[in-house]
């Protein structure tokens, strides 16, 4: 019998691999489509008995502080503002702070809600670039408000650092200032944590959705859209999958890997003694809830990451490619350097859950997939060429991957209708549920190449500039 | 000797059987040709149960947005604008037409329990007489049956609706049917069945307070404090019976802002005995509970333990020295102010020192002239009436 050859060898070998991987990846997610069913139709269930009022009227409750770094928001920072002050909660403060804006972001909040600058006790807790001057409102009618005035220090992380300790209260609420949020958003992010038995719920988070066409009225959404344009439009499908299928399924099993920084509440006193977010990472949410979670399995604190399936806050995401690619190299390039500063916990069982699930599943399926992605496409493109490639074998397994790929995103649409009828028309539903069958053939692929453009800057030590998203805003007239 | 034969195994008699032009494809291509074929029917089921839910949405609400006006009327005419209540006659010889409810448009299910929600929602905005004759429609309907059914059965979710259904009609519910309740393994459950139980026992409401082991949650105390404070008629007992005796700190911790709620001063010395307890998260709402009582009479003590607390504690202690305000112990704030290292400590006592208003007078200015700046800066924060915090 004839020996293999070396060549032979080492094909057997990564084709070996290559299908154990991508079998092992397609359980896990099959896991999390399981696992989050589950957690929604228990938090369903046991939602429909909730009288959120109660806390509303409450008078023993939990104060919370809404920090929302803002730099160069001139054009819409007022709605802005007063969209924050209008949340349902009874103990609460909104702190915006003003990363240095070269616009007139400052100027028109103070003009506009008649802040005077007061002597401030500011505890630097966390280090910052330095504030200038702290500002207070004085008309009654915004007492919730401080406006934070700061050195540009660069990144959201500074700012929000700025923001929390500035904070008067044990939790806060981390947003982007131009993030729309529910009226709701503060009394459904504080009832996990008040009604949790056994553990320390040290964060919590919910869906994010895009804000991209919608229609909006003094700084709220007055109807929920499927975003028109296509980028956008992919990613309304890509958070749902991300947020309702897998962060649910995450937080069924204590596993949740990050608190997205768009919307998070979380617990002050472990984010400080953690030490508070990162200004040199490229993925600070993701990184402070790694930092966090690693703090809390040293200090032996039996902590919870809780995740609930309602979408309360709405966010404008890239509408071109350009912009796209920027904000995915960035996310790459914060996830690989996130590996990188942690490796130390991968597969390391002193840290429980998150040294042997949260990481090694974010090392394997989430840093290294794109590489393994675009090793398979280039092995596949070889085997073409070189004419070993069983044709009809090949077309079956792609057929497989591809339906099984839309079966996953369509069953994260299916869940997220469960929980909320979001979209008011047939139509609209229908057009979104459309996006999975193109989303691998269009969407993916650019993902991934970002991802790749992403990790090689940060291998090659390319200095990263952080550039303007270029939001388009949002139109305040309803459409007839 | 026996050969043993070789049999198929059941994965390839199934593709045998049913996919044969398969049959000579490797057992990798058989496993992706059976999984595509789930994941196909699992898009098709996904994609219908979308369409089902929105249009089983569609039809429940067209038929509520038909129904509800119609019970708006009917509730309107014959129990908002009755015209026996509006002569003050009583309530229970108010004439009631009650058989317009009983009309065959309120026979299915879906009917009656749409007739209960807004029952309710018209209970929570209205207040006695007419409020007593929605109940006595309630009744007199034979909905409260209805209700009371849900309690019967198996699903500890139509339990809840049950007793949120009677509780919201301010209907009795008999201990033997809700005591077993209140120790329900489900949490959602035995929430709701206390706080039915302390809203409608005419025996012992608080009976579960001595009894429960696992800790009232702190949304649990929201919704029991508001229950307590809410209920009409209901007889608050001594709180510093569980004060005292009870092992249940998280019970302890809730009865403290009970007996702040109802003043109950007779409960302060309990309290300040409560100050001995090694738990120091319960120790810090005792010391919370005596400011807010502004016991004078802890005073000395909370001054005289300052220096072996926790920070959490020591944070209190100074917040309490504020709200009580005699005086006495304006000089220990100062010294704290003036030499503590923790940035909190010094905020806490400043706030404590200014909130003396004008005894503390002279001090401040004295501590403004001749503090840091960052302690300057820490009594002008507190100083400022644009600041709340």
């Amino acid at each position: 019998m004839e020996q293999p050859t070396l060549i032979e060898k080492i094909t057997h070998f990564f084709e070996s691999g290559i299908f154990i991987y991508g079998i092992t990846l397609l359980i896990s997610y099959s896991l999390l489509a399981i696992l989050s069913l589950i957690a929604i139709l228990r938090f369903q269930k046991e939602d429909r008995y909730v009288d959120y009022n109660l806390l509303i009227t409450s008078k023993i409750p939990v104060g919370i502080s809404v920090i929302a770094p803002a730099f160069n928001e001139g054009l819409t920072i007022i709605s802005n503002v007063r969209s924050l002050m209008n949340l349902n909660y009874p103990r609460y403060e909104v702190i915006i702070v003003n990363d240095g804006s070269s616009d007139d972001t400052l100027e028109k909040m103070i003009r506009e809600f008649e802040l005077v600058p007061v002597d401030f006790a500011y505890h630097k807790r966390l280090n910052t670039f330095p504030v200038r001057k702290i500002f207070r409102s004085s008309n009654a009618a915004y007492s919730k408000l401080t406006v934070v005035d700061k050195v540009n220090g660069k990144s959201k992380a500074d700012a929000s650092n700025a923001g929390i300790n500035a904070a008067s209260f044990p939790y806060f609420l981390c947003t982007d200032v131009d993030c729309i949020l529910n009226k709701d958003t503060l009394l459904r992010l504080i009832k996990p944590i008040i009604d949790e038995p056994r553990k320390r719920v040290i964060a919590t988070g919910a869906t994010l959705r895009m804000a991209n066409s919608c229609e909006m009225d003094e700084g709220g959404i007055t109807r929920v859209r499927v975003p028109k344009r296509i980028i956008p439009r992919f990613q309304e499908v890509e958070y749902i999958r991300a947020f309702v299928l897998g962060k649910m399924g995450w937080s069924a099993i204590n596993c949740v890997p990050n608190v997205s920084g768009g919307l998070g509440l979380f617990d002050k006193d472990i984010v400080i003694r953690a030490g508070g977010y990162d200004p040199l990472s490229f993925g600070e949410d993701m990184e402070l809830m790694i930092r966090m979670e690693a703090f809390c399995c040293s200090q032996k604190i039996d902590y919870a990451v809780r995740y609930i399936p309602l979408s309360l806050c709405w966010t404008e995401g890239p509408s071109t490619v350009k912009i796209l690619r920027r904000q995915r190299i960035r996310w790459a390039r914060g996830l690989i350097q996130l590996m990188s500063q942690h490796r130390r916990l991968l597969f390391n069982p002193f840290y429980g859950r998150l040294g042997l699930i949260v990481m090694p599943y974010n090392f394997l399926f989430e840093l290294i997939a794109p590489v393994i992605e675009a090793v398979g496409i280039i092995y596949y493109i070889i085997m073409i060429i070189t004419g070993n490639i069983n044709t009809p074998y090949a077309i079956m397994l792609l057929v497989f991957v591809y339906i099984y790929s839309v079966m996953i995103t369509t069953l994260a649409i299916l869940w997220d209708q469960i929980t909320y009828k979001t979209y008011k028309s047939w139509r609209e539903t229908f057009s979104l549920c459309l996006m999975p069958f193109f989303e691998m053939l269009i969407y993916h692929p650019l993902v991934m190449l970002f991802s790749l453009r992403g990790y090689f800057n940060f291998i090659t030590g390319q200095k990263h500039s952080w550039g303007n998203m270029q939001r388009q805003g949002f139109s305040n007239t309803p459409k007839k | 000797m026996n050969i043993p034969v070789q049999t198929d195994s059941f994965f390839e008699r199934f593709f045998r059987q049913n996919f044969f032009y398969f049959d000579r494809y490797p057992l990798v291509i058989k496993i992706a040709v059976l999984l595509t074929l789930i994941a196909v029917i699992t898009i098709l089921v996904a994609y219908s149960s979308i369409l089902l839910r929105r249009f089983a949405a569609y039809l429940r609400e067209k038929r509520l947005h038909a129904i509800h006006p119609h019970i708006d009327e009917l509730l309107t005419e014959y129990v908002l604008l009755n015209e026996d209540a509006m002569m003050q006659v009583p309530v229970e010889e108010v004439r009631l037409q009650t058989e317009v409810f009983l009309s065959r448009q309120f026979r299915k299910r879906w009917q009656k329990q749409a007739l209960i929600d807004r029952m309710i929602h018209f209970k929570k905005n209205v207040t006695g007489d007419i409020s007593m004759l929605l109940t006595r429609v309630y009744v007199e309907t034979g909905l409260d049956k209805f209700s009371m059914s849900k309690l019967k059965k198996m699903g500890w979710s139509s339990k809840v609706i049950g007793i949120v259904e009677l509780t919201s009609m301010d209907m009795t519910i008999a201990d033997v049917t809700i005591l077993p309740l209140t120790n329900s393994r489900n949490r959602t459950l035995r929430a709701e069945a206390r706080n039915a139980y302390i809203k409608l026992s005419k025996n012992d409401p608080f009976k579960f307070f001595d009894v429960t082991m696992e800790p009232l949650l702190m949304w649990n105390q929201l919704e029991l404090f508001r229950t307590i404070t809410t209920t009409e008629g209901l007889s608050i007992p001594n709180f510093a019976r569980w004060i005292s005796y009870s092992t249940n700190k998280s019970i302890v911790a809730f009865c403290l802002k009970l007996a702040l709620h109802y003043n109950q001063r007779e409960a302060i010395p309990s309290i300040i005995h409560l100050l001995n307890t090694r738990d120091h998260y319960l120790r810090a709402d005792t010391i919370n509970c005596l400011g807010k009582f502004m016991a004078e009479d802890a005073e000395e003590k909370l001054v005289h333990m300052y220096f072996n607390q926790p920070v959490n504690c020591q944070i209190e202690i100074l917040k309490a020295l504020g709200r009580i305000a005699t005086g006495n112990h304006l000089d220990f704030l100062k010294n704290e102010f003036l030499r503590s290292t923790d940035f909190e400590l010094r905020k806490n006592a400043a706030k404590s020192i200014i909130r003396h208003q004008a005894l503390a007078t002279q001090m401040i200015q004295e501590l403004l002239s001749n503090a840091t700046t960052e302690n300057a800066l820490i009594l002008k924060h507190c100083m400022n009436p644009l600041i709340k915090y």
